[in-house]
């Protein structure tokens, strides 16, 4: 059986792969897909876990259903992201962060 | 097993408000389907009475039973606020006098409002994290509801990315407290286990846990370095939803900081005290400097949103029991009235003056006296002048940090704090009485006509200016501070 560890290093890596591309990415579909991901690295975590503190190969639930929570609100938040992203793009005919200067001091 | 203890935490009959708030909600968007004759504005009026009524039978005895009611009063003040600004939104919306695609921003209020309802009653991080995200779901929808608006887009979009980082990193942080703690509950065993069990390293991956749920916890405060979307947001998104965000959401914020600090009230784990005192620092720096060169309305309130989450987390450095859960419910009361009378004024002016800059308040001293004056005491009590309740809760947050002193052992870090929150207050008065300034001293560029007052804004604005005076000057007469 795979150890509890080398899940967490797999999840800490896409975590850290997706909030480098947040921070660093200009186009906001990619910063979007990067926020997605962040969400499935601790889907990750959650499930290993899970397993991990289960006893005889029956994992505990608790982490698993927060995980499927965490599913529907990534699933919310996509629906909800992609109309403001189509909103902003018939507004400014671009979906660059660099083209969002509005708001600013 | 411990499934069920989850579960049995919680009883239906507790979140009876909860389920009439998205009752509410539901029904009033299955009117606007079914009744398009009726008017829209009068969802607003349902909505509001709605949460009123809510408000009445909520036990607020229970454990951040104030927060639950200083959100359903938030949320109906919003409300009404929305219902005065309805010239604006209608004419942002449809580009002319129509009402068609209103009635969604008088009921997106109520659900997240059921979510900071039922985020106040949570036990565990599954029902935190859910709850939490119902609220900020219905805010991201909220803050681009202008959708012909650059700037309410704008505010959309960036609220939307922040915020999806801080669940991002709320998320990674639970699945790290269940890993290291073996348990969603939040309490002081579970916490104890941890610091004092068998495996020492435990606590160090329970810290990280600790430092990603706070940090999203401080995305809804607008504690640095999570405040960054704060100014920006606030003077992009709608009037009303500005003040939701700046009202209901911070207070959500604060009941989930309570909580995930409430265990460690006994324990006294000296680094996370010593991160809150240096985040605290940097927050009242930010907001109370920031504020300083604003010229618009909303983006000043943004900014004096920041420096008052810099009070707040004040009492939480000194201890984070029962007591610095009933002061930092204290303050945000304050917070409310003072803030929703000036997001009050603001909407007002910008309806019949057609902008949110400071300027735009000009000569209001000449013209509307009485409105002048119930401005000038809302923000007299943000900057904390004596004899409003914005006075008391400030006393009452330097009253915090010096009793802090008695606990610490390096009060080194105190005095920082303590000096950096004497500049803050100071600040206060200079940039919130610049709008005050405004009103009485500039001299108008052209004839300004006097501003005619709705109803509903009259009313609020005196009840939020009666209970600050009221609440400012009875300790006084009473004699017990």
């Amino acid at each position: 059986m795979t150890p509890l560890a080398h899940y967490l290093i797999l999840s800490g890596i896409l975590f850290s792969i997706g909030l480098a591309g947040v921070l660093i990415r200009k186009n906001i579909i990619v910063v979007f897909m990067c926020l997605e991901m962040m969400l499935s690295a601790a889907n990750i975590s959650l499930v290993a876990f899970s397993r991990a503190q289960g006893t005889e190969g029956v994992p505990v639930y608790d982490p698993q259903v927060l995980s499927l929570f965490v599913v529907a609100v990534a699933a919310a938040e996509v629906a909800i992201g992609l109309a403001l992203i189509v909103a902003m793009f018939r507004a400014r005919k671009s979906v660059e962060s660099t083209a969002i200067t509005t708001l600013k001091d | 097993m411990e499934t069920s203890i989850i579960s049995a935490t919680y009883t239906w009959a507790q979140f009876i408000p909860e389920f009439t708030l998205v009752g509410l909600a539901s029904l009033i968007l299955l009117a606007d389907c079914f009744l398009p004759k009726l008017p829209k504005s009068c969802y607003a009026l349902l909505a509001a009475v709605g949460a009123v009524a809510t408000a009445f039978f909520m036990d607020s005895e229970v454990s951040l039973g104030q927060f639950r009611m200083l959100a359903v009063i938030a949320t109906a003040l919003t409300v009404l606020l929305a219902y005065d600004y309805r010239q604006v939104i209608c004419a942002s919306i449809s580009g002319d006098d129509s009402e068609e695609g209103s009635t969604e921003l008088y009921a997106l209020p109520l659900i997240a409002c059921a979510g900071i309802c039922a985020l106040t009653q949570a036990k565990d991080i599954i029902m935190l994290f859910v709850s939490l995200e119902v609220v900020t779901l219905s805010s991201y929808v909220l803050a681009g509801y202008f959708r012909r608006n650059q700037g309410s887009i704008e505010a959309g979009v960036k609220y939307l990315i922040l915020g999806a980082m801080s669940t991002g990193l709320l998320v990674f942080g639970s699945a790290w407290y269940y890993g290291m703690t073996g348990s969603f509950m939040l309490n002081a065993d579970v916490v104890t286990n941890v610091f004092f069990g068998t495996e020492p390293a435990l606590s160090v991956g329970f810290m990280m846990a600790m430092a990603l749920l706070l940090a999203g916890a401080f995305f809804k405060t607008g504690t640095a370095p999570m405040h960054i979307w704060i100014p920006d947001v606030y003077q992009g998104a709608p009037t009303p939803v500005s003040a939701f965000l700046a009202v209901a959401s911070k207070t959500a914020g604060f009941a989930v900081l309570c909580m995930l600090l409430f265990p460690f009230a006994e324990l006294q784990v000296t680094p996370i005290m010593q991160c809150l005192v240096i985040l605290t620092a940097i927050t009242l720096l930010i907001g109370n400097l920031g504020a300083i060169g604003q010229t618009n309305a909303k983006r000043l309130l943004g900014y004096s949103s920041i420096a008052q989450a810099g009070f707040i987390m004040v009492f939480l450095i000194n201890s984070t029991g029962e007591v610095a859960q009933t002061q930092v419910a204290n303050y945000l009361t304050a917070y409310l009235l003072s803030t929703m009378a000036a997001f009050y004024a603001i909407a007002m002016v910008r309806t019949q003056r057609g902008s949110e800059e400071l300027s735009a308040f000009r000569a209001l001293g000449k013209t509307n006296p009485v409105i002048a004056f119930l401005i000038t005491v809302a923000f007299a009590s943000l900057a904390g002048v004596p004899l409003t309740y914005g006075f008391i809760v400030k006393f009452d947050s330097f009253c915090a940090l010096v009793n802090a002193y008695s606990v610490w052992s390096s009060s080194c870090w105190l005095t920082t704090l303590l000096v950096i929150m004497v500049i803050g207050a100071t600040a206060g008065f200079y940039y919130y009485f610049k709008v005050i300034r405004e009103m009485y001293w500039e001299k108008p560029q052209a004839e300004l006509k006097p501003l005619n007052v709705p109803m509903v804004t009259a009313g609020v604005m005196a009840g939020c200016v009666i209970l600050l005076i009221a609440l400012g000057t009875w300790p006084l007469l009473t004699g017990n501070m």
